[in-house]
């Protein structure tokens, strides 16, 4: 009886929710809705475009697709891979471009992932003061290196018969440099939160500071690991500057200068900006996918009470 | 298995503080030994120096026949169980166990033994494919230990292991690592702000009190024979009374009266307080050791009125206050005592302690504790 009497009330809270209106929460679904709208049409603009004829751009609005999806062709994508790896094209700029933020991104990761490491748990006086002095780098801007350290490339170049300047190497080392501090600014505050008990535990169960970095403190790190991976990766595609600046005088093309290329012609080469920005995107989102899966919350779960 | 030595082990700080004064203590090879103190008394920071956790600042630390000072923990054949756990919560359980292991090259065939028979005492089976993350607080000490286990090393630390469970968890752990250490015959060195822990468990307890050892002995050495006053009122629950009456000689008659209590002393305490320099002297008493009853002949009085009664189902706990000084006593539930009501509680002098008022030490037939009882105390055991 009193078990009936019991669940009764039970039952009728859990259908609550289902018979009640919660309009704040109506109206948050309507403001993300529409913000997310708002944030996709100019992708969804430039897909559509990509995939229109290059005669169409002039004669009609892109959303003219939704009542006539005839139009849509891959002649554009089909125009700008026929070169191939022709240098100046867009195939060439990809792999450019590849070739400079990978090695950086790994670079960045594994350079800020150690240095956080020793930051954190290392036994050495003035780490604090390294730590801010790598903060006080954060706020160093881009553009205010670019020229010294151009010029700085030449000077080396110069004395010691290297190639830096022109070459990818050059730009992959600026590129590193200006990671460093945010990467090692995340990583040291992420692996702050690592519990030196951890550490103490491993020591005693005989692991040594390598052992313990890479099997104790890195696989806990690895959600800081993959945004960092990520946002790294991001920048480095993005960037144009640091490309023009080191790479401009070079054979060295980046998808970024590609894209500015193409631009300078105007209005007539839309049709292969859309398609290359096509291009330059669904990169940087393979990598998102493929590093998402790492942000697994509270991954620290069940390490310490 | 080895027995643990240490030697004048002191710990102080770059900031000068002094953590770990001078501490000296035997620890035979199989015993089980709790370091018991208030926070911040330097009891961890001492087991971390065993371990090697913590550098030492004077004095040695032997593990065995070996001084350990300048080897690195994973050479000392210690394992620890943290108060937090500890556990890698990327790695299952069955390799949390096995972590230590496969670091020592030990045969894979070797460490899967291992794990399954501490997985079986510990009645962790069930688990071993599970992450700490999956499992309660309980079952994640439990683990903890498996992983000390394991190892089969010389000596067992343990940092408060229990100190983060409830109290019915806490009650079945306690349980569980005397008998580890029953089956394993293994030392082991346990750090407990807990007396009720160290009482129950230890086979000797040494208490420690702002980086100095106070008194090592059996349980029943510290409950019966505290050293000094700090002793005194560290062990035991509810902690002892101490007040303070002050010493007059009527001829051959001594009187001893103050804060609303007064002592009639028998033989052997009249000699012990007859040669005291002091005029006073502080009598320490037991909550459990008051009677309601008038007693005759030689007795401790001591005057209450009665501030709070709390019911503990066979017995009473009496808070009360006698001249101005608190005083708890645990009487049986078949009385009639009401909150405000005066009252006079007695203790036999076989019950009482005397301390000197001046040092805190007890006051011993050897005459009045001074520096010689604290060289006495430190080589207790």
């Amino acid at each position: 009886m009193s078990v009936q009497a019991a669940s009764l009330p039970v039952g009728a809270q859990a259908k609550k929710p289902r018979l009640r209106l919660r309009p704040t929460r109506l109206v948050l679904n309507i403001v993300l809705a529409a913000i997310a709208i708002f944030w996709l049409v100019p992708s969804i603009g430039i897909a559509i475009i990509s995939l229109r004829p290059n005669s169409a751009f002039e004669q009609s609005g892109w959303w003219t697709v939704l009542t006539a999806p005839a139009q849509l062709t891959f002649s554009n994508y089909q125009g700008l891979f026929s070169a191939g790896f022709k240098p100046g094209q867009v195939l060439d700029s990809l792999t450019t471009s590849i070739a400079i933020t990978v090695p950086v991104t790994i670079l960045v990761t594994v350079i800020s992932s150690l240095t956080a490491y020793s930051l954190v748990f290392g036994r050495w006086k003035g780490r604090t003061l390294v730590f801010l002095l790598i903060v006080a780098m954060l706020v160093l801007p881009l553009q205010m290196a670019l020229i010294p350290v151009a010029s700085l490339y030449k000077v080396v170049d110069t004395s010691t018969g290297l190639h830096l300047f022109g070459s990818l190497i050059g730009a992959i080392i600026f590129h590193v440099a200006f990671g460093l501090p945010f990467g090692i600014f995340l990583m040291r505050n992420f692996y702050s939160g690592i519990p030196h008990d951890l550490l103490e535990a491993g020591r005693i169960d005989g692991a040594g500071e390598w052992t313990l970095f890479r099997k104790v403190v890195m696989p806990i790190g690895i959600p800081a690991l993959a945004s960092l991976a990520i946002f790294q990766f991001i920048w480095v595609w993005n960037d144009l500057l640091v490309a023009l600046i080191f790479l401009g005088n070079s054979s060295h093309i980046t998808l970024t200068m590609f894209l500015y290329g193409q631009t300078r012609a105007l209005a007539n080469n839309y049709y292969i900006i859309s398609s290359g920005a096509m291009i330059s995107i669904i990169v940087p989102l393979i990598v998102f996918f493929a590093f998402q899966r790492y942000f697994v919350r509270g991954v620290l779960a069940g390490a310490v009470k | 298995m080895a027995g643990v030595v240490l030697q004048d082990l002191t710990k102080r700080y770059d900031g000068g503080a002094l953590a770990v004064d001078k501490l000296n203590l035997d620890i035979h090879d199989g015993e089980f030994v709790c370091l018991v103190g208030p926070s911040g008394c330097g009891k961890t920071t001492a087991l971390r120096m065993i371990a090697g956790l913590e550098e030492i600042t004077s004095g040695e630390v032997r593990i065995g026949d070996r001084v350990v000072n300048n080897l690195p923990p994973r050479d000392r054949d210690i394992a620890m169980v943290f108060q937090s756990y500890a556990l890698y919560p990327h790695m299952s359980v069955r390799d949390n166990m096995a972590f230590g292991l496969q670091l020592r090259k030990t045969p894979k065939a070797d460490i899967d033994k291992a794990v399954v028979e501490a997985a079986r005492i510990l009645d962790l089976e069930r688990f071993l494919d599970r992450k700490p993350g999956q499992l309660s607080g309980g079952q994640r000490q439990r683990v903890a230990l498996g992983r000390a286990i394991v190892r089969e090393p010389a000596v067992f630390l343990m940092d408060e292991p229990l100190s983060n469970l409830d109290a019915k968890l806490r009650v079945q752990t306690r349980a569980e690592i005397a008998r580890m250490h029953t089956r394993l015959e293994a030392t082991m060195i346990y750090v407990t702000h807990d007396q009720v822990e160290a009482m129950t468990m230890g086979d000797r307890i040494a208490v420690i009190n702002e980086g100095v050892l106070q008194q090592a002995g059996t349980p029943k050495d510290l409950y019966e024979l505290p050293q000094n006053r700090f002793v005194a009122g560290f062990i035991g629950s509810p902690s002892m009374n101490f007040i303070e009456l002050r010493l007059s000689k009527d001829g051959e008659v001594l009187r001893l009266t103050g804060e609303g209590a007064e002592l009639r002393p028998d033989d052997t305490q009249a000699a012990l307080l007859r040669d005291l320099a002091t005029d006073t002297v502080i009598v320490g008493f037991r909550p459990e050791h008051l009677e309601l009853a008038a007693l005759s002949g030689p007795v401790l009085s001591v005057s209450v009125v009665v501030d709070v009664v709390e019911f503990l189902g066979n017995d009473e706990l009496i808070h009360g206050s006698s001249g101005g000084r608190d005083v708890v006593a645990i009487i049986n539930a078949d009385n009639t005592l009401r909150v405000g009501e005066s009252v006079t509680l007695s203790a036999p002098p076989r019950r009482l302690h005397l301390f000197n008022p001046a040092t805190g030490l007890r006051i011993t037939k050897d005459g009045p504790a001074g520096e010689g009882g604290v060289a006495r105390l430190m080589s207790t055991g």
